[in-house]
């Protein structure tokens, strides 16, 4: 038998996340890369080890095999523990039927088993899909300290965003009396942030409850939480202030990037006490040549600049060529700006070569991507908003 | 394939590096931007398949142990193998410190006699090389040698009298080892790395312990090849070395991974070289910053100017700050206006503002650790 855990963290990690469009083909949204040497899933899985939550069970289904591979033991996070540790838990068959996760609800009861392991008292439910630093240990101290069945933690947005978010009415107490899921005329502008922490044997029933109605969506913000709310149960608003970025789409996943190139930074990346973990390549510190300019730009190890950059985030082993020019831009691991190639507000994904001459991008308009894997060849040039896989006809 | 196992000893002679090795072994010392010397040797080694591998510790060897942990990051955290840290103890026959090699080895025995594999990989751990170990094990078990010593042509390392050369026949059996001759007559220079079979290994050490030998190559890879006891042949290592033994040596090699096509020669694909994490974020440069042929590695702040210099993790360089021809280790801060020429800062080091400190090109300043200018 498992020892008993006071708390551990169950994260939604199923999500195609098709917002991302050519960068979630062949990964899940976690797994995607951020801010130069990341991938989304460090961050959740940071704070849950700064927080002391050494238990993560992380639910996949899409496209998990690279995300699996990253996750691997769970070593740069800390998680290679032997009482407890991280766990990718995907569907699997149980009895005669087996079925994929319908919704976030339902993926949690699928492996309510999974929880009972450990004999949890609460249950932290996280997602892959925000870029924020927090402690949820202080969340569960809240939690506990205000007698609740539910926490969900909020944000507040601006008052003309607050449609497209999942809001939280509060009475003056911090105890939420009514959820709207993207209301268009909005009581409160505080969003949920999609971190939750339940009291594990509340959520149990509500999630066997949940799983009885067939006509559920099996979805937490629209029906275990509406349903709790029902039932008069204590459920309360945990304020968090602290910097908070959905990176669902290309643009604000580009956003996200250029954020950490900001001085000061709007989110602290050198808090000793509060690192973001990541796996590592293992590679040399980058390298800036004689004929190279690099202004505003964050990089990292295994890089080889010869050309210019400004204002962009360049990952691991990437190489600028001479002449290359870059631009408000994010270049993924392995890729490669070829000779006198301009990118412009642009996203290369993972090992693409952009040819010598290519022009990738505009000054202005949407984000450019280039899919991963993707060669171009020299002298082409790709439209701000355009997204090319290796279908792309020149 | 063989199962082979590695001997790294790291008690060498560090008079000559100052300052930087007070507080570690040359082993330890910080080089390249975000390793340390034995990363290149422990890395060849697991690249090379050995999964057994022992450290033989001698003095200052707190900085050694805390880098290498339990060997999680060159996978050596295994339940059989893995990592062996050795320091020295005391016992009948020590007290402490090994007068070289061969005492080491026989403090060990308990060691050799536990771990299970045929043949063993012995390495000194002053020189950096990255090595196809493969390959010389191959060359080792087609040549049916006793001993295969590696050696290089590389005329750098020819260093009279602070290095070991060696002469060859046609077949490449060693006919003459010169240790430490002030103007050597070979074009061989011996790299401290040595295969051979692990019973083979106990047996010359503990004759050799036995009759006073202390030196590896002067007392007995010498005596065996003069006195034809055993097959002692050499395999030729192609790749780049550096002997890190000085101050000069050390800032040396530094200068010379600046240049690309050397450093794609250490540091190649098939043979990556791990080290200790520490999970800093990508380095960042200000919008004011000026930067040219430099190594950079995570968590440096750039906002003024480098060119020429070796910038380890977390360094910050302050607006109007100036740093050529420079190696900063971990942490270590230039303030603004502070002007610094081939100087060498130990971690933690902090310039102060207007700071100007200009090394002589041959003999640069070394800043002691912690150390507040």
């Amino acid at each position: 038998m498992l020892r008993k855990k006071t708390c551990i963290a169950m994260l939604l990690a199923g999500g195609q996340g098709s917002r991302l469009g050519i960068l979630t083909k062949n990964v899940a949204k976690p797994a995607v890369p951020y801010g130069g040497k990341y991938r989304i899933i460090d961050f959740p899985l940071s704070n849950c080890t700064n927080s002391g939550i050494d238990t993560v069970g992380v639910l996949t289904q899409y496209q998990p095999l690279e995300l699996n591979a990253y996750i691997g033991s769970g070593a740069p996070w800390d998680l290679d523990i032997s009482n407890g540790g991280v766990f990718v838990l995907p569907p699997y068959q149980k009895g005669k039927s087996g079925e994929w996760y319908r919704g976030t609800a339902n993926a949690i009861y699928q492996n309510m088993a999974f929880i009972e392991q450990y004999h949890p008292d609460y249950v932290l439910i996280l997602s892959g899909d925000h870029i924020y630093k927090m402690d949820y240990n202080a969340m569960l101290d809240y939690h506990i300290s205000h007698g609740a069945d539910a926490t969900i933690a909020v944000r507040e947005v601006p008052w003309e965003e607050a449609s497209r978010f999942g809001i939280m009415n509060t009475d003056p107490d911090g105890k939420i009396v009514e959820f709207e899921e993207k209301p268009q005329n909005p009581k409160s502008n505080k969003a949920s942030m999609g971190v939750y922490i339940f009291t594990w044997e509340k959520l149990r029933h509500y999630l066997t409850e949940d799983e009885a109605d067939k006509n559920s969506s099996n979805d937490f913000g629209k029906n275990i939480i509406p349903n709790m709310l029902r039932d008069k149960q204590v459920l309360v608003a945990y304020d968090f202030n602290g910097y908070w970025k959905d990176v669902g789409t290309i643009e604000s996943l580009w956003e996200a990037n250029m954020d950490l190139i900001d001085n000061p930074m709007p989110m602290n990346m050198h808090d000793k006490k509060w690192r973001i973990y990541s796996k590592n390549p293992g590679m040399p510190p980058h390298y800036i040549s004689e004929g190279a300019v690099v202004t505003d730009t964050l990089i990292t190890e295994g890089c080889e600049v010869y050309g210019k950059v400004n204002h962009s985030v360049l990952f691991a082993g990437v190489v600028v060529e001479e002449g290359a020019d870059i631009e408000y831009s994010v270049v993924m691991p392995g890729s490669i700006i070829k000779r006198g190639a301009i990118v412009r507000r642009s996203i290369v994904a993972e090992n693409a070569t952009v040819g010598a001459g290519s022009i990738i991008g505009e000054d202005s308009g949407n984000i450019a991507v280039i899919g991963q894997g993707v060669t171009l060849p020299a002298g082409v040039s790709v439209p701000s908003g355009t997204q090319v896989d290796e279908s792309y006809t020149f | 394939m063989k199962d082979v196992m590695g001997i790294i000893y790291t008690g060498e002679n560090d008079a000559r590096l100052r300052e930087l090795t007070i507080i570690r072994a040359i082993a330890a010392l910080p080089v390249a931007g975000r390793f340390r010397v034995i990363d290149f040797l422990v890395s060849s080694m697991v690249n090379g398949g050995m999964k057994n591998i022992g450290v033989i510790m001698q003095k200052n060897y707190h900085s050694l142990m805390d880098h290498l942990g339990s060997g999680k990051e060159w996978d050596l955290h295994g339940k059989t193998n893995g990592l062996h840290i050795l320091p020295p103890f005391l016992t009948r026959e020590n007290v402490g410190l090994y007068p070289g090699v061969l005492d080491g080895l026989r403090s060990n025995t308990d060691y050799l006699n536990r771990s299970k594999q045929e043949l063993v990989v012995l390495s000194n751990s002053n020189i950096i090389y990255n090595a196809h170990f493969k390959d010389m094990i191959a060359f080792y078990e087609n040549t049916g040698a006793d001993i295969t010593l590696m050696y290089t042509k590389d005329p750098t390392m020819k260093r009279d009298e602070f290095g070991t050369y060696i002469s060859l026949d046609e077949e490449g059996n060693v006919k003459d080892i010169e240790v430490e001759p002030t103007h050597p007559n070979y074009e061989n220079t011996f790299m401290q790395v040595c295969l051979m079979k692990r019973e083979f290994l106990k047996e010359l050490v503990d004759k050799a312990v036995a009759h006073g030998l202390h030196d590896l190559a002067r007392d007995l890879l010498l005596k065996l090849v003069q006195e034809k006891q055993a097959k002692v042949n050499a395999f030729e290592y192609t790749g780049v070395c550096w002997n890190i033994d000085s101050v000069q040596s050390y800032f040396k090699f530094n200068m010379d991974i600046l240049k690309p096509e050397i450093r794609k020669r250490l540091f190649i694909d098939e043979l990556p070289v791990f080290t200790k994490v520490r999970d800093e974020m990508p380095a960042f440069y200000s919008a004011e910053s000026h930067s040219i042929n430099s190594l950079v590695a995570d968590g440096c702040q750039i906002e003024g100017k480098i060119e020429n210099s070796v910038l380890f993790r977390g360094v910050r360089v302050a607006p109007n700050a100036h740093v050529k021809n420079c190696i900063i280790m971990q942490d270590g801060q230039v303030q603004e206006g502070a002007y610094i020429e081939n100087c060498i800062l130990d971690k933690q080091t902090v310039i102060k503002k207007n700071t100007k400190l200009i090394g002589p090109e041959a003999y640069p300043i070394v800043i002691a650790k912690n150390v507040v200018i």
